[in-house]
């Protein structure tokens, strides 16, 4: 069995690859935008000629906030700790995910993609995907 | 003033009415009822005068169904449901309504009853997968706080600025009757409370709570026979989101400019009424928090993208500045119950318009006025409003 079978995620259509991880988006043939997730028409100019692709996994932080409070449900944790919430900026498109590893960050930061651990499902750790500071 | 020939098509407020806002424990009809009796008496029209109705709430309770306790008299009532734009879309339908089926007196009412605490949201209500709500991402707040932290960077806008919103909220509802929290707030106390999203603390968010407002409308010279000063809406515009908008629940966006739905109506506001927003004398925006009220400043035109603190600071916002703003609180002092709160706008300006405001009122008696909402799923609505003296 691969590695990448046995790691568990938020949701496999998020991502073309879990093993190395990459987002996965849609490009529109008609106009060129890229969005996330992946969608089957496009927001920017109404065409459905949209492929899906892997984004770049690099960026820079284009705004963040740490979540001081635990959100209501449908919100799942194993145990909260206040946690960082950004938009990433890969070039192409701009997406909002965790930011890990810390809880102040700086607009301009690079960071990576990477998985990062939501909660555990009966003893087996979930996986969302998150960013974290470039050593 | 030089008096303006009153044209056939001209609409105007000639009744208004609100309920205090805060936590209310009766039913969502009462609220409404207290409301368009209010605007009603405010005029000298009783509920058969009335030919044309409009609804907003976003709560479970049918606004069409308020005949049962106001007159079965056969009207048309139309009902909407446009979340924070709720109230300012009943206004442009009634509007619309009187000019569309040749009608004289429109009544508007807007209400909302809400549970203590944040809104919850489902994703699929947002076309969203279950993964943005179960990993936090799903959070009104957290949205707010990273508008608003890519403005203040991108404007070079002091963070402390956020505290000047919130102690002027507090300072104009501390004399407002109708209003829910009238304890002062001071900027030091606004930055140092907790934090809720970085740079977003306690004092800097509204809270979904109970309340209602109603108005009636009149077209043309029927106007001046209902009211000795009614205030002309000289233009109602609502517009959505464009590719480049920044809006609540959004896993990305666009890269390169930006856009607003915020600007467009603002502008489509203004132009259609043909004012400039250097005019305006007292106005009213979203401020859901404290940033959102930063941002509007900006996107509306009503000061330059980061000159806000400075104006902050310099006190133009005040009852005595250059553009007396949020004069009854707004939405962080009257908290936000949904479909009341852009007709809460309206009226405030109304009320200003004709020299009895509620809380404070603006000196020298100001003639043009200006409202502003804005929410989700990325929608604005901006209206202009006009003082335009004795009937010509
Ligand atoms: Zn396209």
């Amino acid at each position: 069995m691969s590695i990448h079978a046995s790691i568990e995620v938020v949701d496999a259509t998020l991502f073309t690859s879990v093993d190395p991880v990459i987002l996965a988006g849609s490009l529109c043939g008609a106009c060129g935008a890229h969005v996330f997730p992946a969608m089957d028409s496009c927001p920017t100019c109404s065409s459905v000629e949209v492929t899906r692709v892997g984004l770049p996994t690099e960026g820079t932080v284009w705004s963040w906030t740490t979540q001081h409070f635990a959100p209501k449900p449908p919100f799942r944790t194993d145990e909260f700790a206040p946690f960082s919430i950004g938009y990433v900026d890969l070039g192409p498109v701009i997406v909002e995910g965790w930011l890990v590893g810390k809880t102040q960050w700086s607009i301009g930061e690079r960071v990576n993609l990477v998985l990062a651990h939501a909660w555990t499902n009966e003893g087996t750790p979930v996986f969302t995907f998150g960013f974290e500071a470039v050593a | 003033m030089s008096a303006r020939r009153v044209d056939r098509d001209d609409i105007f407020i000639v009744g208004a009415a609100r309920t205090e806002f805060g936590r209310f424990d009766g039913e969502d009809n009462d609220l409404a009822e207290t409301a368009v009796r209010g605007a009603l008496a405010d005029c000298g029209l009783s509920w058969p005068d009335i030919e044309f109705a409009v609804g907003g709430t976003n709560g479970e309770t049918k606004p069409d169904n308020l005949v049962s306790r106001l007159g079965l008299t056969g009207l048309p009532f139309v009902t909407v449901k446009n979340g924070c734009a709720t109230g300012a879309v009943a206004l442009m339908t009634a509007r619309n309504g009187l000019i569309a089926e040749d009608l004289d007196i429109a009544c508007v009412v807007g209400y909302d009853n809400h549970a203590r605490g944040a809104f919850n949201v489902s994703p699929a209500r947002y076309g969203l997968g279950d993964w943005y709500g179960s990993t936090g991402m799903m959070v009104t707040t957290s949205y707010f706080a990273l508008k608003i932290a890519r403005y203040l960077h991108e404007h070079g806008i002091d963070q402390r600025t956020l505290g000047y919103a919130s102690a002027k909220a507090f300072a104009y509802s501390q004399q407002h009757p109708y209003a829910w929290r009238r304890k002062p707030v001071s900027v030091d106390e606004a930055m140092e409370a907790d934090m809720i999203n970085d740079p977003l603390t306690r004092f800097m968010f509204c809270s979904p709570d109970a309340g209602a407002v109603s108005l009636v409308l009149a077209r043309g010279s029927r106007a001046y026979e209902l009211c000795e000063t009614p205030i002309r809406l000289a233009s109602v515009a609502l517009r959505g989101r464009r590719p480049g908008s920044f809006e609540v629940f959004s896993p990305w966006l666009s890269p390169g400019d930006r856009t607003s739905p915020s600007i467009d109506a603002a502008k489509a506001a203004f132009e259609l009424a043909g004012i400039t927003p250097a005019e305006v004398q007292v106005a009213q925006l979203q401020d859901t928090d404290s940033g959102a009220e930063v941002i509007h400043l900006g996107e509306t035109g009503l000061v330059a993208h980061g000159a806000q603190e400075a104006a902050y600071r310099s006190g133009d916002f005040d009852i005595d500045g250059r553009l007396p703003l949020n004069t009854d609180g707004g939405l962080l002092a009257n908290g936000e119950p949904v479909g009341a709160s852009g007709l809460r706008q309206v009226h405030e300006i109304v009320r200003q318009l004709q020299g009895r405001a509620d809380g404070q009122q603006v000196p020298g008696n100001p003639r043009i006025g200006f409202t502003h909402v804005y929410g989700a799923p990325g929608i604005s609505a901006c209206t202009v409003l006009i003082n335009e003296g004795a009937q010509s």
